[in-house]
């Protein structure tokens, strides 16, 4: 594992066998997620990996009803910010989730990876 | 940052921004109409010839008309090759980036006269093609795959707002009808009437009335586009296009008495993905775009007599006024409901109606900004004059706020 090089397709090989790996920037100790060469913050490029247990809370989210083509059929569907255990956030479909009313900011959510046509998805659902 | 030499605009012009009305032109079509207004404008004559550069602001002519390579293009249908042509582009800050690129140019030295501007023609798609192409100025691998379309940005954006500051849709309905307002005033607008007006001749087709805006704002009439934001909380798809033309100061008053000096301009860059801001509730690319064009033209927020921001989306607005320093953090929606933002308020935003209503053609709304400070400091904006304007700023945003581009003009 230690091996892999911090790019969007290993990030995407992880995602696929069902592990959400962040990396961690030696120098500044910030983490990033989906992984990157370049510490953002720092700079430094002295990295690690890190794997991210899937719990976390809404940070913001919004319910889409105009679609964009590949995802025509499926609206509304809910999308948000997750911030998960262990610093990064991310974006993710909220499964089973229709109307803005039924969520809330704040709201723990567990992390779902999902395979879809275009590819593997990291999802949530409200725990 | 200190410039060489100052630069002005002597000449500004543009398309009537709209989504019928210009079918059968291509994008080429709509610039070359906005740059020959341009040219007319002019008070003592300009030709086309004397440019020596050309910047153009153009977001997706590849994915809306499958046409790259856009700048050389437009320098020949302009006459104007052998003159180098530049294209830039930053999503929907592209043209306000192309003025200050346009700018640097000029005050370096290296050219007297160009022309800036940019163009979108983006009716040619179905709503969700370019629902997909205006993604793409998103995150293509963390946030579009995942169902982040650009209004599902700043809704979760308006989310976020709503739950730190406690502010609220009805100060987003407040932005809608104010800029609606605006855009009835103005003959370039792509929306013309104001929200009763619509409200009035929607509700006819549909056998419904309605006592007042907000009835109207909440009806089924008014769908979610993304919660909690609904269809006349966003901009629409318009086609369009703008053009300045700018000169040194050393030759301004050559071309007119009344050039509107760029006294200020900054540009900044943030996290791609929304998801990576440590806060999403600011732009924060605008903060430091702002101050770096304040401390270049020495002024203060309080100084700005009028500005038009990006308000692709109501939420937008709200940002916008409040990272300029123009209102408290989490005040900035109450300040549009108060009244305070209005065309007769202290700080007028967005007379010309803003991309609301005025329309937003991605690539044109940089320099369709300029221009419209352009008419407002000349006292030429008709109806729609703000009072004694003699300070204006231009705020400018890419996608979620990843690019943001502020200039300070001034006569
Ligand atoms: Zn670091």
């Amino acid at each position: 594992m230690e091996e892999k090089p911090f790019t969007t397709g290993s990030y995407r090989e992880f995602l696929e066998s069902g592990r959400i790996m962040a990396n961690r920037c030696r120098n500044c100790g910030s983490v990033h997620l989906p992984p990157r060469p370049i510490c953002p913050r720092c700079g430094g490029r002295s990295l690690s990996w890190m794997e991210i247990q899937g719990r976390g809370t809404l940070q913001a989210f919004t319910v889409v009803h105009v679609p964009p083509k590949r995802l025509r059929g499926r609206e509304p569907y809910a999308t948000g910010i997750v911030k998960l255990e262990g610093g990064p956030s991310v974006s993710g479909l909220i499964l089973d989730v229709k109307r803005g009313e039924d969520i809330n900011i704040g709201a723990e959510v567990e992390a779902v990876v999902v395979r879809e046509e275009d590819g593997v998805k990291l999802c949530f659902r409200l725990v | 940052m200190g410039l060489f030499r100052n630069v002005a605009i002597v000449g500004a012009g543009m398309t009537r921004f709209h989504n019928r009305i210009h079918v059968g032109k291509t994008g080429r079509d709509l610039f070359v109409e906005a740059v020959l207004e341009a040219a007319d404008s002019v008070d003592k004559g300009f030709e086309l010839r004397e440019a020596e550069a050309i910047f153009i602001g153009n977001y997706s002519s590849d994915c809306f008309e499958g046409q790259s390579h856009t700048a050389a293009l437009i320098s020949d249908w302009l006459g104007l090759t052998p003159r180098p042509s530049i294209r830039v582009e930053d999503a929907c800050a592209s043209s306000g980036v192309a003025i200050n690129m346009a700018a640097l140019a000029v005050a370096s030295g290296a050219y007297d006269l160009v022309i800036v501007g940019g163009f979108e023609k983006m009716t040619g798609r179905e709503t969700e093609e370019a629902t997909e192409i205006l993604a793409m100025a998103a995150d293509a691998l963390y946030e579009v795959p995942v169902g982040f379309t650009f209004p599902g940005l700043y809704a979760a954006i308006a989310t976020a707002h709503f739950k730190r500051y406690g502010s609220s849709w009805e100060e987003l309905a407040a932005i809608t009808i104010k800029n609606h307002r605006n855009g009835a005033l103005n003959e370039k607008a792509h929306f013309q009437s104001d929200i009763m007006d619509t409200a009035r001749r929607l509700g006819e087709r549909h056998n419904m009335t309605f006592k007042d805006e907000l009835e109207f704002l909440r009806s089924p009439l008014n769908p979610f586009v993304a919660y909690p934001l609904r269809l006349f909380d966003c901009c629409p798809i318009s086609d369009g296009a703008s053009a300045l033309i700018v000169a040194s100061s050393d030759i301004a008053k050559r071309y007119t008495d009344t050039p509107i000096y760029i006294k200020g301009f900054g540009q900044a860059s943030d996290t791609f993905s929304l998801h990576d801001r440590e806060e999403l509730t600011e732009l924060k690319a605008t903060r430091i775009a702002a101050s770096q064009a304040y401390k270049m033209a020495e002024v203060s927020p309080e100084d700005i007599d009028v500005a038009d921001v990006h308000d692709c989306f109501t939420i937008a607005e709200v940002l916008a006024v409040e990272d300029l320093g123009f209102f408290p953090k989490g005040q900035g929606g109450k300040a549009a409901l108060e009244g305070r933002t209005s065309l007769d308020g202290e700080r007028p935003i967005n007379p010309d109606g803003g991309l609301k209503a005025k329309g937003h053609p991605v690539g044109a709304t940089g320099a369709a900004m300029a221009y419209e400070m352009f008419k407002q400091l000349r006292g030429e904006a008709g109806r729609r004059q703000v009072d004694d304007a003699e300070i204006g700023l231009a705020q400018n945003v890419g996608a979620s706020g990843a690019t943001v581009v502020v200039q300070v003009y001034g006569r």
